[in-house]
């Protein structure tokens, strides 16, 4: 107050205390959104861009196979710019194709000619000892005898295989590691069991058959797979035992020509292999024997056929990576489809009775107390919860029904509240005219408010079920598997077991394949790819519940 | 001059009528309540068949309150209740435990304030209460929905396009659709609260005339603020003020030589 000077007039200052509070302010508030906005922006650029890759690829087209295959291992041939990428089963198409073109050439050879005339031979020594009814009948019994004892055998190996299974475990062994060790195990067992060093070369055959056509997929892991194989391998024994007497005994297959007409090249290199595996297991068991001789040159004379067949197409295997993720879409779908259902019939009629029944009062105040406070409960506890009661309590099992059910669950606040709104926005108006004309209450919420509530209903319904979809950790324990080999609807006894059975999903299989299997480039291209499809499929559902909204809402509007 | 008689003499007529007749409606020293709030004191009014009552009062007098009570659509509200007296209508209490709600409320129709057709065909709307109650046959419904919009007056107007949507017509054909829809349930006795307060006056003529036409067949109870309008379609008037009937006598009487100065501060403005 110095009255020597003129009070400036506030307008002249430039700069206030308001004015640069205004502009921080606005600088701040605009650089967080523009901060949400990136990272919104960055998350779609990077699914997006890099899933596409995966889903079309290199030359721009979609890439089917990833949308249509079972997930298989991705065999990678060559190196750098020569790499070619083959899913398994394309991988053992182009191994068999090989085969057949070395198998041409073998027979074009001089080697062929000879190696049949050895084959003949020994065919027909062995079909004159064969096709003597004693011989077969004891033939019979040794299998017998050889399948009891190898059984007693097994039960003892699987108490052992529990403790290298345990060892492997503490060790911290690779999973992948854990057959050859067990393998090993066996092969160290038959060698003390049996006290001849000489022995370990055949055991490593018949280990070699166990790993027979049938049984290939199996990755024996564990003490109860590996009784599976072998039981497998059991049921081998006598299929060789009876492709013997095909082609040696009384069905007329008696020499390698006709076998070769009607079995075909692939199948006599089978044959091949499995011949051998059970003249060695008919020796370890029965010890040199008055046929063995003949065994031997069957051998001797197989050995080029089985060279033949011998293609090698070196690869390196990574698991998950390759084929595609069908079944997870498929599954996904299902489960949204279900849980969708039984959410918004238990919604709705929840949300009708608290809108248009319940008078306010406390049970009413418990009742929203209580969906407010199951929207805040965590996914995973839900996945609990459904593990809880449905898949142990009911027993329903790893099964689409307790996925659906926890899903349904999950979503069931947000199917009831939003379906109440949707209820409480219908005018008034509509309800006391229908009142008026003679309804009752029934009669009114059928024809006159739920109609005109169901697009609301459906829209935030569909939404939040879609939503809960991508979740992982409510199926993981209720609905998920890593693999399952079969579609939903393949493989059905009866139609109810349709609804107990799992099915792999979107989000678990991207949890499976970022989180279970060893990492590497391949791994990630998949899990962007699932990523890739499973956002379009979230985001195709979301606009087909717009569309279903908008098209109700033009039939019904007021 | 003449017609003027001629009005008249007709008025005297029908007051005779209803002299004769015994009263359709017979509201008995009705208290009535929402919660503990008091709306309406002690009002005890007859309404005779094929007569047209106008309710008129000021905002909150408890008009529409006592219109609701006449279909029991204040069952609706939490808490509404009745404190003494009753309702009847031919004799029957209308909140006697063996009365059926829905089968009163087809015979007491109701048309309200504002227009609320249902977002469907201007068919189904009328057909709405006929298929409610379970009638399949076409040719039946068909019937019933044509002279339902005959009788509302809207027939030549809507007959080339029952199958769209209500809402794609005026808000007077709206307000005329609603009547059609109460009509096709065959009620004796229509309920209208301020049918027309939401309307032009061309519209407001139509609904009147309509009104006129349909006293022949239906006893009618109209609320409305439009003295006016009471004065054009009523035979008699009734005057609420905060719950209670001041007045309750023919039309031409209440405008022209009311009993109560209340009744004439209202009519002339002075207050509400
Ligand atoms: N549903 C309700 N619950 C509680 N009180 C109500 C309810 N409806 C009306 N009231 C009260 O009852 C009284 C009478 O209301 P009512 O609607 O009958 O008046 P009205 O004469 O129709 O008025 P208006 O001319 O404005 O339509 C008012 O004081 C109002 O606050
Ligand atoms: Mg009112």
């Amino acid at each position: 107050m110095s009255p020597s000077r003129e009070p400036k007039h506030p307008f002249a200052t430039r700069i206030t205390r308001g004015r640069v509070q205004e502009s921080i302010m606005f600088g701040f508030l605009r650089g967080m959104t523009f901060f949400v906005l990136f990272c919104a922006a960055f998350l779609f650029w990077d699914i997006l861009s890099k899933g596409a890759s995966k889903v079309f690829e290199g030359d721009g087209m979609l890439n089917w196979e990833f949308l249509t295959e079972h997930p298989q291992t991705l065999h990678v041939i060559g190196e750098g710019k020569d790499e070619i990428k083959l899913s398994s089963s394309n991988y053992f198409k182009l191994k068999d194709e090989k085969i057949l073109v070395k198998w041409e050439e073998f027979r074009q050879s001089d080697e062929h000619d000879q190696a049949r005339r050895g084959l003949d031979k020994v065919i027909n020594l062995l079909e004159r000892e064969w096709g003597d009814d004693s011989l077969a009948q004891s033939n019979e019994d040794f299998l017998n005898r050889e399948c009891d004892n190898a059984a007693n055998k097994f039960s003892f190996w699987k108490e052992m295989l529990v403790d290298v299974n345990n060892t492997a475990i503490d060790f911290e062994m690779k999973p992948e590691d854990v057959p050859s060790m067990v393998s090993q195990f066996i092969l160290g067992h038959f060698e003390m069991e049996r006290g001849r060093f000489s022995l370990v070369e055949e055991k490593i055959t018949l280990f070699r058959a166990m790993q027979y056509p049938k049984i290939e997929s199996i990755s024996l892991k564990n003490a109860e797979q590996i009784e599976d194989a072998y039981k497998l391998f059991l049921s081998v024994v006598p299929e060789v035992y009876n492709k013997s007497i095909k082609l040696f005994g009384r069905e007329v297959r008696s020499s390698y020509d006709e076998f070769m007409q009607v079995e075909g090249p692939k199948e006599f290199g089978r044959f091949a292999e499995a011949i051998v595996a059970y003249s060695n297991v008919r020796e370890s068991f029965w010890g040199k024997d008055y046929e063995s001789e003949n065994w031997e040159s069957l051998q001797a004379s197989l050995t080029p056929f089985k060279r033949a067949m011998n293609v090698s197409l070196p690869s390196r295997d990574y698991a998950y990576s390759g084929g595609g993720i069908f079944p997870a879409i498929v599954g996904t779908l299902l489960l949204v489809i279900g849980a969708m259902a039984i959410a918004i019939v238990l919604g709705v009629f929840c949300a009708i009775f608290l809108a248009e029944y319940g008078k306010s009062g406390k049970f009413l105040s418990l009742v929203r107390l209580a969906i407010l406070n199951l929207a805040g409960v965590p996914s995973i506890i839900f996945g609990l919860f459904g593990f809880g009661l449905f898949v142990i309590f009911l027993d329903w099992n790893v099964s689409l029904l307790a996925g659906w059910f926890t899903l349904a669950f999950m979503v069931l606040p947000i199917v009831i509240t939003a379906s109440e709104e949707a209820l409480r926005s219908i005018p008034q108006g509509f309800r006391e005219s229908s009142l008026a004309l003679g309804a009752t209450k029934w009669t009114m919420i059928k024809t006159s408010v739920l109609p005109f509530a169901m697009p609301g209903i459906l829209t935030s319904s569909i939404l939040g079920v879609a939503r809960a979809a991508g979740e992982t950790a409510p199926i993981m324990f209720t609905a998920a598997y890593a693999k399952r080999s079969e579609l939903p609807w393949e493989g059905l006894e009866h139609w109810t077991d349709f609804f107990f059975q799992g099915v792999m999903a979107l989000p678990y299989h991207i949890y499976v394949v970022s989180a279970k299997i060893p990492q590497n480039a391949y791994t990630a291209d998949m899990q962007y790819g699932t990523a890739f499809v499973f956002l379009l499929l979230v985001v195709g559902v979301a606009s087909l519940s717009i569309i279903l909204r908008n098209r109700l809402r033009r039939k019904y509007r007021w | 001059m003449q017609e003027a008689l001629k009005a008249t003499s007709e008025n005297s007529q029908s007051l005779m009528d209803s002299k004769n007749n015994a009263p359709s409606i017979r509201i008995k020293e009705l208290d009535f309540l929402y919660g503990n709030n008091q709306v309406i004191h002690d009002v005890s009014l007859d309404i005779f068949p094929k007569e047209v009552m106008a309710f008129i009062g000021p905002s909150g007098c408890g008009k529409s309150t006592l219109l609701r009570c006449l279909n029991r659509m204040n069952d609706l509200v939490d808490g509404a209740r009745i404190g003494k007296g009753s309702i009847e209508i031919h004799g029957v209490n209308l909140h006697h435990k063996s009365v059926d709600v829905i089968e009163l409320r087809k015979k007491v129709g109701m048309v309200f304030q504002k227009s609320n057709p249902f977002p469907k065909s201007i068919y189904q709307n009328v057909a709405y209460g006929l298929q409610i109650q379970g009638i399949k046959s076409k040719q039946v419904v068909d019937g019933k929905v044509e002279e339902s919009l005959r009788k509302a007056a809207l027939w030549e107007e809507v007959k080339d396009r029952l199958n769209e949507n209500a809402y794609g017509l005026s808000g007077g054909q709206q307000q005329r659709l609603c009547i059609a829809r109460t009509l096709a349930v065959e009620p004796e006795i229509i309920l209208m609260d301020e049918p027309c307060s939401a309307l032009d006056p061309v519209a407001t003529g139509r609904v009147e005339e309509l009104i006129l036409e349909l006293k022949n067949e239906y006893t009618i109870v109209v609320v409305t603020h439009n003295m006016q309008q009471a004065g054009r379609i009523s035979d008699r008037t009734a005057f609420f003020y905060l719950g209670k009937l001041i007045e309750c006598d023919q039309t031409k009487k209440i405008f022209l030589n009311p009993n109560k100065q209340q009744t004439e501060d209202y009519i002339s403005g002075k207050f509400g």
